[in-house]
């Protein structure tokens, strides 16, 4: 066995061009992976690291309520102890410039003390109390910019006006979600109440942030709050288990990134296996000789593999560098919409697993075409007649097996969870299977095919059938990139479209929270006179309430812990605040699934449930909802299950009530309208002026916050999908390369019959081309079946189909494999032919 | 006795029909001979000499060379008999192109675990004449430097049986003579056994027998009318 590695190390010269390919395929893949998993660690590191600032202490309580009664007393003991405690109330509002502009804004009102954790980055630099002191704010950039203001100018907020005394750079809080539906607006706690903005039904949310003392752990401290206080709707949380929404997005978004960067590792494992098998077949009489002198197929075997895993692994550490190189490049792309500063950091672990994926995938995927080591003859040295090609038979499929387990294993290993890997495995294998069968159509169709009048496209097409399966690699590896590729730009294209606002024609342009009941025709007036007399809003009733009891059952903590147990988005049905509405006939768009809609004769009150949310708490026709109306208790029966689209972009309730049942409660109302594009600003500026207590929601920038947040992402979705292509090109070449010998030899010989050379580039034009389109066809096809399966499963989006996208897909992956082709044979047809025909 | 052979029978398929290579064929090399094996090209011999070193497995009858079964050999096994029982010489050299002269001498003392072997495989180059040429690749060396390379390897680890294929095949009549005084002088000199083959007279009649085979069949045999002292 000792003489494995020193064979190896003397056999390895005069294959540099297999070693170079091998070596691409391998670095591209792990460089993708190290890119992308340095990115999830710095993301890791950086929320568990501002974890307490992103919370905003090491205890939150957030409600939609003031926080008074048993949370009170609670916080108050907590005091007691040496806690450090500090109110923050937040609500979306209407800032008005002097000049009549109006902006919606994030408002913040915090007492002293805030921040407890983290910086709040100002400019001024000064002390926050001091710039929001006598009627002072502190705006974002954006803010000024949108509003046409300058430090120093005043800006109304509901009743009260402010003067900005500076702008908030950074804040370590905000965090809590990626799309804001406004620029931040900061003003003292006590100024709050001056705006009028505070009212029964109104959407403020209550927080109280807590430092603890050393001696008091987070987790502990926030059981015995949760246990204290019953209301369920005050979310009680410990920096190390808050922002979850935000780290599952990241960790979703991470594991995304690294299934297309496995991908493209997988695509490198094709063009390793391509790279070996050639190399055996061209190393097949060298074998022969060596065996003939006494090496057994095990030193053979180690001598190759020896060589193989070298190369692999250094080209996995060269991929890796690569990968952290490339780190900055994803977090400038991402940087756009993720809330916090990161620091492009490398850790060895992150290194160390991409290498040793790397090395992995190399051993997996040159085992197979390795094992025909062991088939080659020596008597091939006796006989030059008999086909050099190692006779297929013995690689037993007990040895294909353990390495399909490899790899399926190394997948499951990437994606961190077995539904996932599975689901990327069940897609791998499809697109494998797919392309493949596809390539060996077109070897077929190329056998089957009547003779094409014109020469070069008769020797192009002919050369598709060349043997040794070189058809088949360039049209999988190729494909499986254009698959990505595609399949991105078609769920981006749909995920835009279903947020472009222009294609909604049915969708308003403003919400219009909180009209009062006797603001409703002052609001019509005022809407059709800076909109247009043809504008008329759509006003619905909204009573704000509370899940009181389900069935007669009273929510408290317990129930609902005992119900749902740490799941957020089930506890969600039982502790938000909930819209109610009332309503003689369906809403339009709803789909009654269960029960009957209520007639208009009077009844007992009774409600129409959204069907999930009616599977959450577990209710059904016939049950009973109780709701809290500011207090007063209002149970109501289920009549009727309702499925709701709530893509619509319209007013969507989850529960709805019968007529007459919710007469006596405080009522708002909320009014949608569509204006032209360029009246949007105009009624923003007339409604905020008119009426400073009512929120105007322009959909359309909201729509566009959301749409550039789903840009970067797309972007950085194809910048890992890019890594994909370019380990297919690097395949296709080395395809190309290894038949570089006997394309050269028919290029010869052609041109020895009289071809000329322009004949023969065209011939192979027509062969690339082919390749091209093979796999163009086949990724795109795959990549709408992938598209269709991710819209319709998992993102519950319609869909389109794109023809551009489509089009745009067969095109490019044409011109790709032409000029891929071209560079990797273009100096064959320079070569002399006499001097070629000698050697053979 | 070091080379047994008997009633080899070897077809192979050819152009959709069965060929027979070799007909039952039975054969005996004394340890120390030289044995020539003669005939026309496609009488088989090559092929004769494959199999006696296990490149290939007959259709029937049985080798044994040296005590041990060839044609019953398992691939490791026969490795094995390979490195240590026979060195090899062929028509076309077969040196491999990637290796220098010296590190193809190498090769067999690598495979057999051997310690120094680059320096005992200068020797055995210098022992072909060729001290001077060991860092040359094949492509560097005349086609007689190349057969002596081939030499010096087959001769690494000093086996009791040398199989010479055509050794002059390829080689101008000088050349090849040099080739052949020093094929005879490990035979003389070293009691190598020699089992060559070829279809020149010239070298076939330096053998203690002469074997001839035609059509697969073996056709006579004559021994060396004088020894010479």
């Amino acid at each position: 066995m000792t003489a494995a590695p020193r064979l190896a190390w003397r056999q390895a010269r005069g294959a540099w061009r297999h070693f170079v390919l091998l070596a691409a395929c391998v670095a591209l893949g792990v460089a993708a992976l190290v890119a992308v998993g340095s990115f999830a660690t710095t993301l890791d590191r950086t929320l568990a690291r501002e974890a307490k600032a992103l919370t905003g202490g090491d205890l939150e309580l957030r409600a939609a309520r003031p926080l008074d009664g048993d949370s009170a007393a609670a916080l108050a003991d907590l005091r007691a102890r040496g806690a450090v405690i500090v109110g923050v109330r937040e609500l979306v509002a209407m800032a008005r410039g002097a000049d009549g502009r109006a902006l919606l804004v994030e408002a913040k009102a915090p007492d002293a003390g805030y921040p407890l954790y983290g910086r709040l980055q100002l400019a001024p630099a000064e002390p926050l109390p001091a710039l929001l002191a006598n009627d002072g704010a502190v705006v974002q950039r954006e803010t000024l910019e949108r509003l046409g203001l300058r430090p120093g100018d005043r800006l109304a907020l509901g009743r009260a006006t402010f003067t900005v005394r500076g702008i908030v750079e950074r804040e370590p809080d905000r965090a809590a979600s990626l799309v804001t539906l406004g620029p931040r607006v900061f003003i003292a706690g006590d100024a709050l109440e001056r705006t009028g903005l505070v009212q029964i039904g109104s959407r403020v949310r209550y927080r109280v942030l807590v430092r603890l003392p050393e001696r008091l752990a987070a987790r502990d401290t926030r059981e015995a709050l949760a246990r204290r206080i019953a209301d369920p709707g005050i979310r009680v949380a410990s920096y190390d288990e808050a922002q979850p929404g935000l780290r599952r997005f990241f960790s979703q978004l991470a594991t995304y990134l690294g299934l297309v960067g496995l991908a493209s590792l997988l695509v490198g494992g094709i063009g390793v296996a391509s790279s070996v098998a050639t190399f055996v077949r061209r190393q097949a009489p060298t074998i022969a000789i060596l065996k003939a002198l006494g090496a057994d197929s095990r030193t053979l075997l180690a001598t190759f593999l020896w060589q193989t895993l070298t190369v692999g692994a250094v080209a996995s550490v060269v991929g890796a560098g690569l990968g952290a190189a490339l780190q900055p490049v994803l977090i400038r792309l991402l940087a756009g919409f993720v809330p916090f500063a990161l620091e492009a950091r490398v850790e060895p672990l992150t290194l160390a697993r991409g290498v040793l994926m790397g090395v992995l995938t190399t051993l997996l995927c040159a085992m197979w075409p390795l094992l025909a080591v062991r088939d080659v003859r020596p008597s091939l040295i006796l006989r030059r007649d008999v086909d050099a090609v190692p006779a297929r038979g013995r690689r037993p499929w007990a040895a294909a097996l353990p390495i399909a387990m490899g790899l399926a294993a190394l997948a499951l290993w990437q994606a961190g969870s077995l539904k996932l890997g599975g689901i990327f495995l069940g897609a791998a294998l499809a697109a494998l299977v797919t392309l493949w069968a596809l390539a060996r159509g077109l070897v077929g169709a190329a056998r089957r095919l009547p003779r094409a009048p014109w020469p070069a496209w008769r020797h192009g097409i002919g050369s598709l059938r060349r043997p040794g399966g070189q058809s088949a690699r360039v049209v999988v590896a190729l494909g499986a990139g254009v698959m990505l590729l595609v399949a991105v730009a078609l769920l981006h294209e749909a995920l835009d479209a279903q947020i472009d606002h222009e294609r909604h024609r049915e969708a308003p342009s403003f919400f219009f929270v909180d009209v009062q009941p006797d603001q409703r025709e002052a609001f019509a007036r005022v809407l059709a006179q800076a909109a247009g007399d043809d504008v008329t809003p759509t006003l619905t009733p909204i009573v704000r309430a509370r899940l009181a009891a389900v069935n007669g059952v009273r929510v408290t903590r317990d129930l609902v812990r005992r119900r749902v147990g740490e799941d957020r988005e089930g506890a969600f049905y039982y502790t938000r605040e909930y819209a109610l509405t009332w309503s003689a006939a369906p809403p339009p768009g709803n789909v009654l699934t269960r029960g009957r809609w209520w007639g208009p004769e009077p009844g007992p009150p009774r409600i129409s449930v959204e069907e999930a949310m009616a599977k959450q708490l577990g209710v059904d026709v016939g049950g009973h909802l109780t709701f809290d109306v500011q207090g007063v208790p209002v149970e109501a029966e289920v009549a009727s299950l309702r499925k709701v689209d709530w893509q619509s972009l319209g007013t969507n309730f989850f529960v709805v009530f019968s007529p007459g049942a919710l007469d006596g409660a405080p009522v708002t109302f909320v009014a949608t309208a569509r204006t032209t594009a360029a009246a949007e600003g105009a009624v923003q500026s007339a409604v905020a002026a008119a009426f400073p207590n009512v929120t105007a929601i322009p959909v359309r920038d909201v729509l566009e916050r959301v749409g550039a947040v789903l840009g970067d992402i797309a972007v950085a979705i194809r910048v890992m999908a890019l890594f994909t292509v370019a380990t297919g090109v690097v395949v296709m070449a080395g395809a190309l390369t290894a038949t570089r010998y006997q394309r050269l030899y028919e290029s010869v010989v052609l041109r020895t019959l009289g071809a000329t050379r322009g004949v023969v580039a065209r011939a192979f034009a027509v062969e690339y081309a082919c390749l091209g389109a093979a796999a163009g066809v086949g990724g795109t096809a795959l990549a709408c079946l992938l598209a269709w399966i991710v819209l319709r499963f998992v993102l519950d989006t319609p869909w389109h189909l794109e023809p551009w996208a489509l089009l745009a897909g067969v095109v490019a992956s044409v011109g790709l494999a032409i000029a891929v082709g071209f560079l990797a044979t273009w100096r064959l047809l320079g070569e002399k032919p006499l001097p070629v025909l000698r050697r053979e | 006795m070091l080379v047994s052979i008997r009633n080899l029978t070897l077809r192979l398929p050819s152009g959709g029909r069965m060929l027979t290579v070799l007909d039952d064929v039975s054969l005996d090399v004394l340890a120390g001979e030289a044995l020539a094996v003669a005939g026309p090209s496609g009488s088989g011999k090559s092929t004769l000499l494959g199999l006696v070193a296990g490149l290939d497995t007959p259709t029937s009858g049985t080798i044994v060379v040296a005590g041990a079964e060839v044609t019953r050999l398992g691939e490791t096994a026969l490795a094995r008999f390979r490195r240590e029982t026979l060195g090899y010489v062929f028509q076309s050299y077969h040196l491999i192109p990637t290796l220098t002269a010296a590190e193809n001498v190498a090769v067999p003392l690598d495979l057999a675990g051997v310690s120094g072997a680059p320096a005992r495989a200068r020797e055995l180059l210098a022992g072909v004449g060729l001290a001077d040429r060991g860092h040359h690749y094949p492509a560097q060396l005349s086609g007689g430097e190349q057969q002596r390379v081939a030499l010096a390897r087959a001769m690494a680890l000093d086996p009791p049986l040398l199989l010479a294929d055509e050794p002059t095949g390829n080689l101008d009549s000088a050349t090849g003579g040099a080739i052949v005084e020093l094929l005879f002088a490990l035979n003389r000199d070293h009691g190598t056994t020699l089992l060559l083959v070829t279809h020149d007279d010239l070298l076939a009649e330096r053998a203690d027998r002469v074997v001839s085979l035609r059509d697969g069949r073996v056709a006579g045999e004559r021994r060396r009318a004088t020894l010479v002292p």
